[in-house]
């Protein structure tokens, strides 16, 4: 890397931090501060991340404490090879946000045709665990986008990296980080 | 375009293959550049982080990706100084004799132009070159012998040494695993210190990845780096005997031309046919080294068969290498396997950690919600795997061709096509019935496998090496066969596909073909 890009990935990397845009200014917070702070989304809408926000949540407990909106939300933001997302390297292509749109689309435009209207947000949690359940078997008659196998690999896998893939995710499950190169803040 | 003065040799692509082309030429007095797509990543740049560690891997290729099993690219791939070598587990099996002699002992596939005996001494230099640890001796119950490695085996911990009763009573023997790792400090390297970070780069240089071997030692006789650039073609002189440089694109999108004496293609399995490709001209309408219409033809991975097992005990999971502690020849004869072709390598006992494609929440993908927490806390001390690699045969069907849509450097997207035989579905299966048998064997609480769609893991093929134009694209070394000063190297270069781990194939092949252009630079530099 140029020094310029080395300096600025090493601290964000140390810190364990993404670049969030606070007031104007570049400021590095975890997902999960940047959601306890409300930091503006850069892309995502705001109905897309309520559906992001409850998805996550189905998918993992936890997630949506631990910013999964506001990790997704910078991870698109940025240029692809900076990002950081499974979806990297699950061969989705750039700009990854178009995959994220259609995804969230399709979760929506499924629930809503199968509970008189309801967004998939606005449904109890046990139903939302039922729709979750068949969406990753592929068993939504009408589904419309990728598919939903696929949808529920990437966005738990996302989940999973907010929730578990953090130093304080593996002190939760007792497990020793023990990093080489530490991301110090605790995500 | 602006060239650049002529230099010895270009070498496109700063990974495993590369590396040690520089490495040998550069200290023959040669003067190398090394290009490469991706930023010069240093050591320090290695963040102890499944999440971070993504920043190695190309977002998304320029492949789409077709056929019923299509390739994991993104996760097999590399991006930047380093290659895909800068994350591999560095396990270090060799190809057996009976790799090379498919089609003579099997008529299935091809055979290699060169036998085991002809690498076998390679593989002995870079054990020494880049540092192995295991046992040799232990080995050679399946295999010729060989120099003892430099190192010994590396340390075991209970997720792996929990496997060897379970294999036992399947009739499997175990030996220390073979991995380019430091079990012992090592040419000014230090010991691996187990902390399981493998995967995402190991930044104290425990681990034999090209910055801290064969890339080192090429920076310090000499050879320039030049990260952010993306060769495009391969150019040729006006008679289309002889290549004459690359196309590139630097950092700041500028087309530049370097002229060489020699071009040797390292940049994958993958990225070498489509440049390939990419180059034609009047000469070569089909694309450089086409002419027999292989380029790009027989592409193959390797198929894991993955067992999961929970001990009631706390099996140190996090602890260990990504690479294995333990690996079997046991089932590598091409026949080992009712009704089925195909050899198989079988490892055992690996750090865990949480996240990602490998990590622990991905070894039961049909858990999510509170399911899923449950079995976090359960298997967060207590789940290990294994896993069988398995041997896919070449299909011509299975391949890299150009589309019509192009990258942002007007080169054109490459369509990678691949499909599974059916003796991989029987051997993937067979395995994986092999191995929940060890599992229980072992006393296992939990036992389930990988099931659902057949994963691709190394790729390889695509430039295959043969005895002339006819049937391959290379010859042993690497050279192809039409254009003398044009090189592939890598795993492209394997008539067939074998069952190990490809690394370190790649390393020795590599050397043997550096070796051979240096002895003969004045014929086949011109």
């Amino acid at each position: 890397m140029d020094q310029l890009g080395r300096r600025r990935f090493m601290q964000g990397a140390a810190l364990g931090a993404l670049a969030f845009t606070v007031g104007g200014a570049q400021i590095l917070l975890t997902p999960r501060e940047a959601r306890a702070q409300g930091v503006a989304l850069r892309t995502l809408r705001q109905p897309e991340a309520e559906t992001l926000a409850a998805l996550g949540e189905t998918l993992v407990p936890g997630a949506r404490e631990a910013g999964i909106v506001h990790f997704v939300d910078q991870q698109v933001s940025v240029p692809p090879e900076e990002a950081l997302l499974e979806a990297r390297i699950l061969n989705v292509r750039p700009p990854f946000v178009n995959f994220y749109r259609a995804a969230l689309a399709a979760v929506d435009g499924a629930s809503q045709a199968q509970n008189a209207g309801k967004r998939f947000a606005d449904l109890d949690a046990g139903a939302q665990h039922a729709f979750v359940d068949r969406m990753r078997q592929n068993k939504i008659d009408g589904w419309q986008g990728p598919p939903g196998s696929f949808v529920y690999l990437v966005t738990r896998s996302d989940a999973v990296d907010v929730v578990y893939g953090t130093v304080d995710g593996y002190a939760k499950l007792g497990i020793p980080y023990m990093a080489h190169i530490a991301p110090t803040a605790r995500w | 375009m602006a060239t650049h003065e002529k230099v010895d040799v270009a070498i496109v692509g700063a990974g495993a293959s590369g590396s040690v082309y520089a490495a040998v030429l550069a200290a023959q007095g040669k003067k190398v550049v090394l290009f490469e797509q991706g930023p010069d990543w240093q050591l320090s740049d290695l963040i102890s982080s499944d999440i971070w560690g993504r920043r190695i891997k190309p977002a998304a290729g320029p492949f789409i990706l077709e056929g019923k099993h299509p390739v994991s690219y993104g996760n097999q791939g590399g991006w930047g100084v380093g290659g895909a070598a800068l994350h591999y587990f560095a396990n270090f099996p060799r190809l057996l004799p009976n790799d090379f002699r498919v089609k003579s002992e099997y008529g299935r596939a091809h055979d290699w132009p060169i036998a085991y005996a002809d690498v076998s001494p390679y593989y002995d230099k870079v054990a020494r070159d880049v540092g192995v640890s295991g046992d040799a001796k232990a080995e050679e119950i399946w295999r010729p012998a060989g120099d003892p490695y430099p190192m010994p085996p590396m340390k075991t911990f209970r997720n792996g040494d929990v496997w060897i009763k379970g294999f036992e009573s399947v009739g499997i023997r175990m030996v220390p695993a073979a991995v380019g790792m430091n079990s012992v400090e090592y040419k000014g390297r230090p010991a691996c210190i187990y902390d399981g970070w493998c995967h995402v780069g190991c930044p104290i240089g425990a681990l034999a990845n090209p910055l801290v071997t064969y890339l080192r030692e090429a920076r310090k006789a000499g050879a320039e780096v030049r990260p952010l650039s993306t060769v495009t073609r391969v150019l040729t002189d006006a008679s289309g005997g002889r290549v004459t440089g690359v196309e590139y694109y630097d950092r700041s999108g500028e087309g530049q031309v370097q002229e060489a004496s020699v071009v040797v293609l390292a940049a994958w399995a993958a990225q070498n046919p489509r440049i390939l490709l990419n180059s034609a001209t009047g000469k070569h309408a089909r694309g450089l080294a086409n002419a027999s219409g292989l380029v790009g033809n027989y592409m193959m991975t390797h198929f894991a068969s993955g067992t999961f097992a929970i001990f009631d005990e706390d099996l140190e999971n996090h602890m260990g290498t990504t690479g294995a502690q333990y690996m079997s020849y046991e089932r590598y004869g091409k026949t080992s396997h009712k009704d089925a072709f195909g050899s198989t390598f079988i490892v055992a006992g690996f750090a865990l950690k949480t996240n990602d494609l490998g990590g622990i929440a991905n070894a039961r993908l049909d858990l999510f919600g509170p399911n899923l927490d449950a079995f976090m806390r359960r298997a967060a001390r207590g789940l290990t795997r294994i896993t069988a690699f398995g041997e896919e045969l070449p299909n011509i069907e299975n391949r890299v061709e150009l589309i019509g849509d192009k990258d942002a450097f007007g080169m054109p997207l490459a369509r990678m096509t691949h499909t599974y035989d059916k003796d991989v579905e029987v051997v993937w299966n067979a395995n994986i019935e092999e191995g929940v048998k060890a599992a229980k064997g072992a006393g296992a609480k939990e036992v389930w496998s990988a099931r659902g769609a057949i994963p691709t893991i190394h790729l390889m093929g695509g430039t295959i090496m043969g005895t002339g134009a006819g049937n391959s694209v290379v010859n042993s070394y690497g050279q192809t066969h039409e254009l003398p000063n044009l090189y592939v190297a890598g795993p492209g270069i394997f008539a067939t596909a074998g069952a190990s781990n490809p690394t370190y194939t790649i390393f020795a092949l590599s050397l043997r073909g550096a070796e051979h252009l240096a002895a003969n630079w004045k014929t086949l530099a011109g």
